[in-house]
């Protein structure tokens, strides 16, 4: 339904259809050619993820392909509602929808997926799924910058190379993930964040050049391509939209209102926020999801290339600056909230909180509380995958856009 | 040229001048703010801690003038590049990085110790500062155990790692031996030689590893405020990447964690500007000389100076045969 309405869209970049492709195949035609391809003839191992805590360079080096597996279907999430407690997350309902059944290849093919345990909903999962299929936790500290966190994530992280090499390895060859390896897997997803990077610079524009559901949705993407490809087409996508920049060639005026989106995940195919902002003449400008912006924005650095060190680079890019709420204290997240306000020069935000979820519920407050003093106007909205709402959300997001509208308007005329 | 390569060649250029210097007859006096010690035969100039526990320990005025004098000069050289000695000057420094370049080469991870471990070891440095301070007054005046004084003369000299390593880097072999003149000689330079080993060997595992506990880093460090270099981060705009804390040589921690001051010239710091080349948030953290920006961290530089900006990995990173459509 909703590629469709983007497909409809004649004034799409060209380089934008290589995502909707990915996302049609992925659940439309249920189709996982690639992925499968991998699997039958070069031997390589499918490893679901289930956050952005999960370090997928890991995965790349030990040969195998991750997916990101978070759930964003309303029907998995009926099915998941047998399952789960009625007030758990849709993500989770979704989640555990998708494998119990195996309607959809995508969670099918998965050798072993791995389950982060951040949020309390997230920790349960990793749980219910081990009925249906191989899981590995990884506990994620809640507290980031204590030494003993560190040292503890690290260790973390060794667990779980380990477990790769065993899935992956064979006998006597190429058990271990080796250190080339790991470099090569770190440059490639750098790469990716590149290009990520690129695309966020350019939707800084006044005048912006791709709507914010577009480019959310090449994002979201990611978790369901191979990183070298994803990269290969976000590339000449930016280059296309730096054409249209150049080219004066606008989606909409630098009057339009500009709208963060901030809070739970927005997961394809549930885009009826994005879609609704937009459609209600709004633009997205960027938005700080961890399926969005946040999944591919901080690279690694690391100074030297020994196991140890690419994996301490790797650690502190998988906890440091992730702003997820689960984590405590999270002073971070309102400073990054406050520079994207700034830097994209937002007019509103939409605070997205999915039913069931408390962490990002409760910091409403705190980023209503930091935004009052910029005068920039907070909505949440909480929902969940559930269509049925949308009219009335609509009526509520067209009347947020209408106040920003007639603040731009007087702000012009004074 | 990236900030490292040139840190490289400075750093290469001054052990060669500050070790050899001499032979060509230069001359840099002898209040040098880093370790161009003093038992380097062909040395061009002096580490002030050798001239400081020297005119201490005379005891007369004529000494503390001169030393009031050199104070005034060394100090004035540390206002203008603060510590920048210690990242880019150093001999001790440079003999530590190349150990470091060599571990590197070899892909030897290094190790950290525990933030609790270093903050009880923070105090090594003030206690080696003290050495080299009280210790000569008690020489200059000695009112009990006069011989175990006079044998004690630059007492921290005898113990620092300095005096053992760079001689015998440069192949002078003489000072490098336990001195068998007393028993407090005796004791002074073994604990020398047991500091030299412990640094050299602890250089090979860990990053600067002595600099921590170097009572000279300590001295230039009191200078960081009025000092014409300064390290500086836009605390709103640091994502915590956690980046500049684990490319730290010093493992400065409170430079990731800081929120509120612009200031971030912590007490460890050797203006090594290593955070600054791999910060990856533009002009987050910035290296400003008289409040001037000299050099500044930026998205697309981090990103460049690992190759990744343009073109695509090999071919055999390419894992898929077929076309998506
Ligand atoms: S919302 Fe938090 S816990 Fe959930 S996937 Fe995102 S980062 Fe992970
Ligand atoms: S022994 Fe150490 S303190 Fe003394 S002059 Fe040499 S480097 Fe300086
Ligand atoms: S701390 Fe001491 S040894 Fe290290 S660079 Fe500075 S002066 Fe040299
Ligand atoms: S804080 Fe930066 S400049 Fe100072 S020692 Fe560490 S890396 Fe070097
Ligand atoms: S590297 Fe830069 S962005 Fe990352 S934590 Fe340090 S100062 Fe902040």
């Amino acid at each position: 339904m909703m590629l469709a309405e983007l497909d409809n869209n004649s004034n799409l970049p060209a380089g934008i259809y290589y995502f909707i492709n990915i996302m049609r195949d992925a659940f439309v035609k249920n189709q996982v050619r690639r992925y499968r391809q991998l699997q039958g003839r070069d031997n390589r191992k499918i490893i679901g993820t289930y956050c952005i805590t999960v370090p997928e360079e890991l995965i790349y080096a030990a040969g195998a392909i991750p997916v990101r597996l978070c759930g964003g279907s309303y029907e998995a999430s009926c099915i998941g509602d047998e399952l789960v407690p009625r007030d758990t997350c849709p993500v989770v309902k979704a989640s555990v929808g998708f494998t119990s059944l195996n309607p959809i290849s995508l969670y099918q093919m998965c050798d072993a997926v791995i389950v982060s345990t951040t949020c309390d909903a997230k920790r349960k999962l990793g749980e219910e799924l081990s009925n249906y299929t191989e899981v590995w936790m990884l506990e994620v500290p809640h507290i980031k910058d204590t030494d003993g966190s560190r040292r503890q994530w690290i260790q973390q992280l060794y667990t779980l190379k380990k477990n790769i090499e065993k899935l992956t390895g064979r006998k006597f060859i190429g058990r271990r993930i080796r250190r080339k390896a790991l470099e090569d897997s770190i440059g490639i997803i750098n790469r990716a964040r590149y290009q990520a990077r690129r695309l966020y610079e350019i939707r800084k524009s006044p005048a912006p050049v791709i709507l914010g559901r577009e480019a959310m949705l090449a994002i979201n993407a990611y978790s369901y391509d191979i990183a070298f490809e994803w990269t290969r087409a976000m590339s000449e996508l930016n280059d296309e939209l730096e054409a249209l920049y150049h080219k004066g060639q606008f989606v909409c005026s630098e009057y339009t209102p500009r709208i963060l989106i901030a809070g739970s995940p927005m997961i394809f195919p549930n885009w009826k926020i994005p879609s609704l902002i937009e459609e209600m003449g709004a633009v997205i400008v960027t938005d700080e999801t961890c399926m969005g912006n946040r999944y591919l924005y901080d690279p690694i650095g690391t100074t030297e290339k020994s196991v140890k060190d690419m994996m301490v680079g790797i650690a502190a890019r998988y906890l440091m600056p992730c702003v997820c709420p689960s984590f405590t204290p999270n002073e971070d997240r309102l400073y990054r909230l406050l520079q994207m306000a700034e830097e994209f020069n937002i007019d509103g935000i939409i605070y997205h909180v999915l039913k069931g979820c408390v962490v990002y519920d409760f910091e409403l407050i705190r980023v209503e509380k930091i935004m009052k003093e910029k005068n920039i106007p907070v909505l949440r909205i909480e929902t969940d995958y559930n269509p049925e709402d949308i009219e009335q959300l609509r009526t509520r997001i067209e009347a947020f856009i209408e106040i920003i509208n007639s603040k731009k308007r007087k702000m012009k005329e004074a | 040229m990236t900030v490292s390569q040139i840190r490289w060649i400075t750093l290469t250029v001054s052990f060669f001048v500050l070790s050899f210097g001499g032979l060509a007859a230069l001359s840099l006096g002898n209040f040098l703010p880093t370790f161009s010690c003093f038992y380097v035969e062909s040395r061009s100039g002096t580490c002030f801690l050798w001239v400081l526990q020297h005119l201490l320990d005379h005891g007369y005025w004529e000494a503390y003038k001169s030393l009031g004098k050199y104070l005034l000069y060394f100090s004035l050289l540390v206002i203008v590049i603060g510590r920048a000695w210690c990242g880019w000057i150093c001999p001790l420094g440079f003999f530590q990085d190349v150990l470091d370049l060599i571990r590197r080469k070899l892909h030897l991870g290094y190790i950290s110790f525990p933030e609790e471990l270093r903050a009880q070891l923070s105090c090594v440095k003030w206690i080696f500062l003290f050495i080299a301070l009280l210790i000569p007054l008690w020489v200059s005046f000695p009112f009990f155990g006069k011989s175990i004084a006079m044998d004690l003369r630059q007492p921290f000299c005898q113990l620092c790692p300095g005096k053992y390593i760079l001689p015998f880097i440069l192949g002078d072999t003489v000072d490098v031996a336990v001195n068998f003149k007393s028993t407090t000689t005796i004791i002074m330079s073994v604990l020398g030689l047991i500091f030299s080993g412990v640094v050299i060997f602890g250089a090979l595992l860990k990053r600067r590893f002595w600099c921590p506990y170097c009572p000279m880093g300590l001295f230039l460090s009191f200078y960081k405020k009025i000092s014409f270099i300064k390290l500086k981060k836009d605390c709103q705009k640091c994502t915590m990447c956690g980046i500049c804390y684990n490319v730290c040589p010093m493992e400065i921690k409170d430079l990731l964690t800081e929120r509120k001051n612009e200031d971030v010239t912590f007490t460890d710091c050797t203006l090594c500007l290593r955070c600054v080349e791999y910060c990856p948030e533009d002009e987050t953290l910035r290296a400003t000389f008289f409040g001037r920006t000299i050099y500044k961290s930026s998205s697309k530089g981090f990103f460049s100076r690992q190759h990744i900006t343009s073109g695509f990995p090999e071919e055999k990173h390419q894992v898929v045969s077929e076309p998506y459509q």
